[in-house]
């Protein structure tokens, strides 16, 4: 890891992290798109993709609506990747095992997210609340009030990808070595079961009348295909 | 400064400045979203270049007052609201009648548009793109990001483009005629088509898993009560997070047991 | 006909109702009593255009609601019924509209309101309808989701205002 590595990503974690909310909002914010793409600033897309398809369905059903705050699943899949990627020149590393065991040390530490996303939200109230230019301002006064916001969501997003990174790679460091055979034990098992999880609680978060019926009819059917062929 | 009916077809110069900067400021809608009126700075700011062309530097204070209050929509669906907003904001200054008050169309197209593209956006087009690419990603292919993102924003940039002219150029009669689109049934398609994938996906799994034991795939069927009561946790407002991480930790318990 | 749910929600049909309420409580029927929306046919038509064919919008004044209530249109359906405010829950009440227990989602604050949760502002008149429906019987309470904890309103505007 040299310390470009850490500066391109850290910068496309604020950029990703403001496309949550604050701007664009055109998704390179989904799991699925931000891991690639930090594998791709570190010179290793696949694993980011790996990441990305482990973490996408997890937080999918969660709608980001009115004042309700997911967990920053954005955050957690660029940190993941990151983290995945370091593993080998520190520890001498790879492989699926290690980017299940990453994945497993930041999705935790996604909470903090939205610790940090809450307290931007606040902090633009505030803005909003002490400044009297909100009563009184110049329509261009205003305009800059409005895009100091842009400075609290970027702030959030970086605080949330250093302490995963942080504590992430703290954590690895100290117990990587002690956890991995365990990790490489239970070997594929891991893996489905991000996936598992993630269709689950889509499922469970859907709100489409009979979706149970429509899930097993789907799933009996394409089972009993791919068993009797 | 005349905006009128006149200049559609060939759209005039301050219109179509407008109509560009209207779109360019949507995709900053929410930059300073808060707790207190959470949209409502931010649509003041997509429609203050707007309010510059009709009324020129000197916007009247109650114009920029009825902007300040709280506002909420979806906000892809933001544009069309501004479109209609300015269209009125226009006719008014012109000294005719906009028919309804703007404040009051605001508070009202806010909460029906916010539900439409909630489930529109939200719950049906993001998870079916995302369940596609998915398909590809499981195949190792960088094409799956791509995919996601064309599919979701092909969608998202219509919406938002189409919205604005639409408002603008249609005002209130094109805003009711959205009806037309039966865009909450459209939602419900796309649901429906995301939940039979995921169906197939997990089938596929358990199918690749078994293979993988060399054991008969008919053993993969144990995996669907599993995925049923995992929704039904969900449904109970189990977090993900906490799911996965108890799923994960007990396959690693019974990995170093046995 | 059973009513499922009768909830006092400013945004009248939004995403909480129809996400959230409408699958949980199993309703294929919206009745939203509001003279405001009843006289408004723009209102209408946007409300109607917020909700999936599977479902039946009906609008009405308060004075019709209790007559739509009982038409056999809806004599096997599940009706979710919508208030804006709490003086049209008690306005209803009166003329006819019985309801055994009242959902409070989001009353938007104004002049004069206190707030008492993340989505709930009342005024004096509020809190004085409310004490009205209770002495009728109603229960009332506060939720704003189903995956929210049901809480009762006499908690809430104890616990004061912040």
């Amino acid at each position: 890891m040299l310390w470009v590595d850490y500066v391109f990503t850290g910068t496309l974690a604020m950029l990703a992290g403001l496309d949550r909310v604050a701007l664009l909002q055109f998704m390179i914010s989904r799991p699925i798109v931000a891991a690639p793409l930090a594998g791709w600033v570190m010179g290793n897309p696949l694993v980011g993709l790996e990441v990305g398809a482990l973490l996408e369905l997890l937080w999918l059903g969660r709608l980001p609506v009115g004042a309700s705050i997911p967990p920053d699943d954005t955050q957690v899949a660029i940190g993941a990747t990151v983290l995945a990627l370091s593993m080998d020149p520190l520890l001498g590393m790879n492989g699926m095992p290690v980017v299940i065991l990453c994945l497993l040390t930041a999705i935790p530490l996604g909470k903090f997210g939205q610790l940090f996303d809450r307290l931007a939200r606040h902090a633009n109230g505030l803005l909003l609340k002490r400044n009297s230019a909100l009563a009184s301002g110049s329509p261009a006064q205003l305009e800059r009030l409005h895009l100091l916001g842009l400075i609290n969501f970027a702030l959030a997003s970086l605080a949330t990808f250093a302490v995963i990174l942080l504590v992430g790679t703290l954590f690895l460091y100290n117990f990587a070595p002690l956890l991995i055979t365990a990790v490489r034990e239970a070997g594929l098992s891991l893996q489905y079961s991000f996936t598992l999880v993630g269709a689950a609680v889509l499922l469970g978060l859907i709100n489409v009348t009979r979706g149970t019926s429509l899930f097993c009819a789907a799933f009996v059917g394409t089972l009993l295909v791919l068993w009797l062929r | 400064m005349m905006l009128s009916r006149k200049s559609e077809g060939t759209m005039s110069q301050p219109v179509r400045l407008l109509l560009l900067k209207t779109f360019v400021r949507s995709f900053l809608l929410q930059t300073s979203w808060n707790f207190e009126r959470l949209q409502n700075l931010g649509f003041l700011f997509m429609i203050l270049p707007g309010l510059r062309i009709i009324y020129g530097s000197r916007i009247p204070e109650e114009v920029l007052e009825r902007h300040k209050d709280y506002f909420n929509t979806h906000p892809y669906f933001a544009p069309m609201v501004a479109g209609a907003t300015l269209r009125m904001e226009a006719t008014l200054a012109a000294g005719e009648d906009p028919q309804v008050d703007i404040s009051s169309f605001k508070k009202m197209v806010m909460a029906p548009f916010a539900a439409i593209g909630d489930s529109l956006f939200w719950g049906g087009v993001r998870p079916l793109a995302a369940i596609i690419a998915l398909f590809m990603a499981a195949q190792g292919s960088l094409w799956a990001p791509l995919v996601f993102l064309a599919l979701f924003n092909l969608p998202h940039l219509v919406c938002r483009g189409g919205g604005l002219l639409l408002g603008y150029f249609g005002g209130l009669r094109a805003i009711e005629s959205i009806q037309k689109f039966h865009l909450p049934d459209l939602s419900v398609r796309c649901k429906e088509g995301s939940i039979i994938l995921l169906g197939v996906m997990c089938a596929y799994l358990a199918h690749k898993g078994c293979n993988l034991q060399d054991i008969p795939s008919c053993w993969g069927f144990i995996i669907l009560p599993v995925a049923l009561l995992f929704a039904r946790f969900a449904r109970q407002g189990v977090s993900s997070m906490f799911l996965i991480l108890v799923t994960t930790t007990s396959l690693l318990a019974l990995a170093l047991v046995f | 006909m059973s009513i499922v749910l009768v909830r006092v929600d400013s945004r009248l049909v939004h995403g909480q109702v129809l996400e959230a309420w409408v699958p949980s409580v199993k309703a294929d029927c919206i009745v939203v009593a509001n003279d405001g929306v009843a006289s408004n046919s723009f209102q209408r038509t946007i409300m109607q255009a917020a909700v999936p064919s599977s479902i039946k919008l009906i609008i009405g004044t308060l004075q019709e609601t209790s007559h739509i209530l009982s038409s056999t249109d809806l004599l096997k359906k599940r009706v979710l019924l919508l208030f804006d405010n709490s003086n049209d829950a008690l306005e209803a009440r009166r003329l006819g509209v019985s309801y055994p227990k009242l959902n409070l989602g989001n009353m938007h604050s104004s002049a004069g309101t206190n707030r008492y949760s993340c989505t709930i502002a009342l005024d004096q008149d509020d809190i004085h309808n409310l004490h009205q429906l209770e002495e009728q019987g109603v229960t009332i309470v506060a939720q704003c989701v189903p995956s929210d904890r049901e809480q009762g309103w006499h908690k809430l505007v104890r616990t004061g205002s912040w």
